[in-house]
């Protein structure tokens, strides 16, 4: 079910009794030792529970429950007004207190029923240039013939993440980013898969740590000096199947394309002929790390990268040569991954 | 990696085109409703207006998304409303205001309620101030109110856990399975609630004595008798249905003519009204008491809180119940506290008694002192009948001769009475409630130099025969005269009886004939009174319970009086079997059961195959098991190949005549079974 969605301004610029008192909060949280304690405990339970090969199930070892803010304000405000009722024996009073709690005591369960049992299956990601946010794909499934509501995962140090459902059986696609510093692997930071269904009175949420790891490219140079001209004069053998030079014919197979079919060849014999085409190959270019002399190490990377960007953007075919570390000249997607990941893991 | 920490700030209920049943504001401001309503009935109409009027603008301003209003609007508007709050009830100590200031503050809220934090707290104290409800009100109908509040503040704080969840993301929350799924789910949790709930309430230990009482101060008048009694006074008490108090007589059940149960007793009279406050008579315990074996009738009163001081007694209480303070000297039975709970106790009455024998000295002065300067006319009378008829008893004879043979009504609706009221209801108008008789009564007897003093309370009552026992309403209240004569001391004398003779025997609403209101009808009265029983055992099952109920809760099965700690023990003991009985079904953790009987037998074959140590993991499709039957003993072999082909044709061929006879198979099967 589709809806668009309308934020209005009102509540983008909050009214000036809730800018104060959210300075206040904020003041306050900075006296609340929360992260610092968080970061500590997080600290302890990977270093007991060890990282998770994936699929990974969530039991109940992995899993936490604290009440919420509102809980425990709830609770207090439970606890004043039976106070109230047993000073007065006010009897639909304390039915009313003691109903309410023992229902709000028991939500515990259902918000630790919504996470048990969930699988987390995989996590993917495309590499990215250092400084540009990775996207994390991470697939949690619901193996079990129940809803899991209001889902969130996070990375285990941020507040926000993603939200989803979880119908009965089905599986989906969690969309985290990360921020990526430097190149070579990434290893993926422990995550928070929390919720607070139903009511919000607890928080109960499990620290994945997958093990896992993703590739960072070294970010290209802003600047580069131009390609190198192509290496030693050689000429490489012509790229046959496309391009525009017909170097040949053949009969006609099904699945050819009518532009290279041969009308008037064809025309003349009994059969379909097709023309054979070729691109004339130019020259390749060498990218070579030692080449690029007066820079640094990461610098040359970074220049390295770019050119295997503008190569690739000019359909060059291009070797690529570092040191203890040589890729023969090609190009295509293929070819570019195996480049950059060879600059990225470069040491 | 450095660590990265994003600070969570406070999250906006954004507004999304969300249908109305998933909006979580509009849930709130229900919520608020629900919780108002009593509140709004006990409202004057400008406060019912005022605390309206922010939840109509904030309903309408999640609807057509509008901004807030500007603070300092905000702010005149709700120094208006308390002024007007402090302007309608004097001070802010009373219950009822206080629980007034408490529903309008919470409907000003809603003005800046805009955050999930602040819809949180609106819907938390939406419950609180339903409980405060519970302090003017117990009835059953209470009961309803409560389960309402709760549903609603439940379903508003789903809904704004689920939106909080979604607005982080910046998305709308999805609805799930609908909302009416979660409705079911709601109210199963709620019931689910309730047998921990109760046991709470049964055995959670209860203290005997309050910690801290309501200041006096606090106590706003409820209807009911008062201390002073003015023209107009019991009459507007007439049109009031709701019970004061319930009686069970052990033994004999007095008639009706002999029901008068004594409440506030009159002394002093300033020209317009009684009054019962400066008295003397109050303050004086009595001395002689009736004595115990002359007690012709035994009975409990289950008496309404009225938030007064007195009891309620038939004429004349022979001893002092425990929950009385004094038992005056004009038999008035008064308590320490003001009744503000349902209140039961124990008493007995005789009908015989001589009350004071002596009348001397300033009490005597008292029940014949008459403010100057009042009822010339009737003053005159008096002198004149006085010296026609020396003897007292005479005299009072003449008086209710006069009321029965003059043309005298009894009526609702009495003309106004101006400063001589006695002379204008002597000798002009003639109509009058039983106030007006009792008053005019005493005030004759009075001028003639008989002592005498006006009795208000309940005369009456209606005898509920399946139940056995009399409910009283306030409809019921009445004042009469009592006189005192020498030998026979102070006597009940009622001039309204002389007037309308029906009113004792058959009850105020017979004698007056007509009716109240569009709805008072015999057959609604009677059906009303038919099923007062139901409030009768709710007062003495849930309301009345309390820390000396609590620990004679076991009585019947020998088990004299429960100790805080037994207590505790009980409700540990029911919590776990409460745990053990609502924790399986709320987790309810099993792999889930699928579905197909086919597949579930399937699964099932698989684990007996791998249990009799067939090569066969229950992960196998039926291609690998076929493949693996070869190594099994011949005699299972046959089967196998048959049972894993005919699955296959039923389940992923999609045959059905087969499905019958595979089932059957497939819950014969036992590996070894054939050799």
């Amino acid at each position: 079910m589709a809806r668009s969605v309308v934020i209005p301004s009102s509540l983008a610029a909050p009214n000036a009794a809730g800018k104060s008192g959210s300075r206040l909060a904020a003041r306050l949280r900075k006296l609340w030792p929360g992260d610092a304690l968080r970061d500590r405990v997080l600290e302890r339970v990977r270093r007991r529970r060890g990282s998770q090969d994936l699929p990974f199930t969530l039991a109940y070892r992995n899993i936490f429950v604290l009440p919420t803010w509102f809980g425990t304000g709830f609770g207090l405000l439970l606890v004043l007004t039976a106070l109230g009722g047993l000073n007065f024996n006010n009897n639909l009073a304390l039915l009313l207190v003691f109903v309410l709690g023992s229902l709000a005591q028991m939500t515990n369960l259902l918000a630790y029923r919504n996470l048990t049992g969930l699988t987390l299956m995989a996590i993917r990601s495309e590499p990215v240039f250092a400084g540009d946010p990775l996207h994390l794909q991470v697939q949690l499934n619901n193996p079990d013939d129940r809803y899991r509501y209001s889902l969130e995962l996070a990375l285990a140090r941020a507040s926000t993440g993603d939200c989803r459902d979880l119908a009965p059986g089905a599986q989906d696609t969690f969309r985290l980013s990360l921020a990526t510093e430097r190149r070579g692997w990434l290893a993926v930071p422990p995550l928070r898969l929390q919720t607070r269904y139903p009511l919000a009175v607890f928080h109960v949420w499990s620290w994945l740590f997958p093990e896992q790891r993703c590739l960072v490219y070294p970010v290209p140079a802003k600047n580069p000096p131009p390609l190198p001209a192509s290496g030693d004069g050689r000429s490489g053998s012509a790229r046959r199947g496309a391009g525009d030079q017909v170097y040949g014919l053949r009969n006609y197979r099904p699945g050819d394309t009518l532009k290279h079919i041969a009308w008037r060849t064809s025309a003349r014999h009994d059969q379909l002929y097709t023309k054979q085409m070729e691109t004339p190959q130019e020259a390749s270019c060498v990218l070579d790390f030692n080449r690029l002399e007066g820079r640094d190490t990461e610098e040359r990377l970074s220049v390295l990268t770019a050119w295997v960007l503008m190569a690739e953007h000019r359909t060059l075919p291009y070797r690529l040569v570092l040191p203890g570390k040589t890729l023969p000249a090609d190009s295509g997607p293929a070819h570019r991954a195996a480049c950059l990941e060879a600059l990225a893991l470069f040491d | 990696m450095k660590s990265k920490t994003v600070k969570a700030g406070p999250v906006n209920l954004e507004r999304f085109k969300t249908p109305v049943a998933y909006n979580p504001m509009l849930w709130v401001i229900g919520t608020l409703f629900v919780a108002l309503l009593p509140q709004l009935a006990s409202m004057p109409a400008t406060l019912v207006v005022l605390t309206l009027a922010p939840m109509v603008w904030r309903t309408v301003a999640e609807v057509r998304g509008w901004k807030p209003l500007p603070t300092l609007l905000r702010l005149a508007f709700t120094l208006a409303t308390l002024v007007l709050l402090v302007n309608t009830y004097g001070n802010l100590l009373g219950r009822r205001a206080a629980v007034g200031l408490l529903s309008v503050m919470l409907a000003l809220k809603l003005l800046e309620t805009f955050r999930a934090r602040d819809a949180r707290v609106v819907a938390s104290l939406s419950l609180f101030l339903c409980a405060t409800q519970f302090l003017f009100d117990q009835g059953m109908i209470m009961l309803v109110y409560g389960a309402a509040c709760s549903i609603f503040a439940l379903i508003a704080f789903a809904l704004i856990a689920r939106t909080e969840a979604f607005a982080r993301i910046r998305q709308p929350a999805p609805p799930g399975r609908g909302i009416l799924s979660e409705l079911t789910f709601g109210s199963r949790l709620m019931l689910l609630a309730v047998p921990l709930g109760v046991a709470l309430f049964l055995f959670f230990p209860r203290w005997g004595s309050p910690l801290w009482g309501l200041p006096e101060r606090s106590l706003d008048s409820k209807t009911g008798l008062s201390d002073s009694m003015a023209p107009g006074s019991i009459q507007s008490l007439f049109m009031d249905d709701s019970p004061a108090f319930r009686v069970s007589f052990r033994g004999d059940v007095p008639g009706n003519e002999a029901l008068y149960w004594r409440g506030p007793v009159m002394w002093d009279f300033d020209g317009r009204q009684w009054e019962a406050g400066r008295s003397w008579g109050r303050a004086l315990e009595a001395e002689v008491l009736p004595a115990r074996e002359d007690v012709d009738y035994r009975y409990e009163v289950q008496l309404e809180p009225h938030e007064r001081h007195w009891l309620f007694a038939l004429d004349y209480p022979a001893f002092k119940p425990p929950e009385a303070r004094r038992l005056t000297r004009d038999f008035q039975l008064l308590t320490r506290r003001a009744v503000t709970d349902l209140m039961t106790y124990e008493v007995a009455s005789d009908v015989d008694f001589l009350d004071s024998p002596d009348l001397e000295g300033p009490l005597r002065t008292m029940a014949l002192n008459l403010p100057e300067g009042f009822n010339p006319r009737t003053r005159e009378l008096m002198a004149q009948w006085r010296s026609e008829t020396p003897s007292d008893p005479a005299l009072v004879r003449r008086a209710l001769a006069h009321f029965n043979e003059q043309p005298f009504r009894y009526t609702l609706n009495p003309p106004l009475l101006s400063r001589h009221s006695v002379d204008e209801f002597l000798f002009d108008t003639r109509e009058g409630f039983c106030e007006h008789y009792a008053s005019a009564f005493t005030i004759m007897m009075r001028m003639a130099g008989i002592p005498a003093r006006v009795v208000t309370g309940y005369q009456g009552g209606w005898y509920n025969e399946r139940s056995g026992y009399l409910l009283v309403r306030q409809s019921d209240a009445h004042a009469w005269a009592e006189v005192w004569l020498a030998g026979v001391g102070w006597t009940r004398i009622d001039p309204t009886a002389a007037v309308a003779p029906s009113r004792v025997e058959d009850g105020a609403l017979d004698a007056l004939g007509g009716r109240r209101h569009w709805l008072d009808y015999e057959w609604v009265r009677e059906f009303r009174n038919g099923m007062d029983w139901m409030n009768r055992a709710w007062n003495d099952w849930v309301i009345a319970f309390d820390a000396a109920r609590q620990s004679g809760m076991l009585g019947f099965l020998g088990v004299e009086r429960l100790d805080a700690r037994a207590l505790v023990l009980l409700l540990a003991l029911a919590m776990v079997l409460t745990a053990l009985l609502v924790t399986p079904w709320l987790l309810r953790l099993g792999r889930n059961r699928e579905r197909d009987p086919v597949v579930r037998h399937w699964r099932r074959f698989l684990e007996r195959l791998a249990g009799a140590g067939a090569p066969v993991s229950p992960t196998m499709g039926p291609l690998e098991v076929a493949a693996a039957a070869g190594t099994m003993p011949e005699s299972d072999t046959r089967d196998v190949m048959r049972i894993t082909q005919a699955y296959l044709e039923v389940r992923y061929a999609s045959r059905a005549e087969g499905r019958d006879d595979l089932l059957r198979d497939l819950k014969r099967f036992r590996p070894g079974s054939n050799r």
